[in-house]
């Protein structure tokens, strides 16, 4: 995930904006760490490069 | 080997559960990538595979993300260099953040008869009219498109281009069709959406 994506990005279910947590980073992009909403708290992941923004109850793997 | 080690069955069967690029993203990727200038942020939902988002960035060479339900998409988005994220339609993006969003729609009316449950569904079906998805997106996509932007929607005769019309026009955006093509059972059409401002 490149950081500019933080110019645009926000919490799916209130909209505020979030702060980032990096834990591993290369050249270009962050690749594992954390958005967590700044209003309400929740934490969305990143891992593999790919920021998972679905609400907690949208997460499980099998299609619903 | 305990059961944990087996590989599941998603694993196994990757490329049937990523919707691969077919006429219509064709269709979507040479009308909307005309339309796209290098300055232009892009949006790419329901990416899939990437193809669209790909084309797009590789023509215009715009700063495009793709957006996907689907965690294989993402990550097969991903390996063709498109900015890959794990969301529910536009939901987590900010105001006014595009200046294009292309969709290709999981447009095709729900089998009555039974459903697959598996991410391939997901990425074809859109509820019994094949418009439930359609309307979720323009719900919501005024609210993250610029005021100056455009949306480049795909639509088949089998999704109803009226009614999908008339649900644009009710959420907003002035639609013209860019493009139409004959295939065996559908017409595709590429709808170009303006937002009226109103």
């Amino acid at each position: 995930m490149d950081e500019d994506l933080m110019d645009i990005l926000c919490c799916p279910l209130d909209k505020h904006e979030l702060e980032l947590d990096v834990d591993e980073r290369d050249d270009e992009e962050i690749l594992t760490g954390t958005l967590t909403c700044t209003e309400c708290g929740e934490v969305y992941p990143i891992e593999d490069g790919i920021p998972n923004m679905l609400p907690p109850d949208m997460r499980e793997e099998a299609p619903a | 080997m305990t059961d944990e080690d087996e590989p599941r069955l998603a694993d196994i069967r990757e490329t049937d559960q990523v919707y691969q690029p077919a006429e219509d993203s064709h269709l979507l990727a040479k009308t909307a990538a005309k339309e796209v200038g290098k300055d232009n942020r892009v949006l790419d939902v329901g990416t899939g595979s990437g193809y669209v988002a790909q084309f797009v960035q590789e023509q215009s060479d715009a700063a495009v993300f793709g957006v996907d339900l689907n965690p294989l998409a993402c990550a097969e988005a991903r390996e063709r260099g498109v900015q890959a994220l794990r969301a529910d339609l536009v939901s987590s993006f900010c105001r006014d953040s595009f200046d294009v969003i292309t969709f290709n729609p999981p447009y095709l009316p729900s089998a009555p008869e039974g459903v697959w449950d598996d991410w391939m569904e997901t990425a074809v079906t859109g509820g019994e009219d094949g418009r439930a998805v359609i309307k979720d997106f323009l719900d919501d996509v005024g609210r993250v498109l610029r005021p100056d932007g455009a949306i480049y929607l795909l639509v088949s005769t089998v999704t109803g281009p009226e009614a999908v019309t008339e649900a644009a026009e009710s959420a907003g955006f002035e639609v013209t069709t860019l493009a139409e093509e004959s295939h065996s059972f559908e017409k595709l059409l590429i709808f170009q959406l303006i937002p009226t401002g109103e």
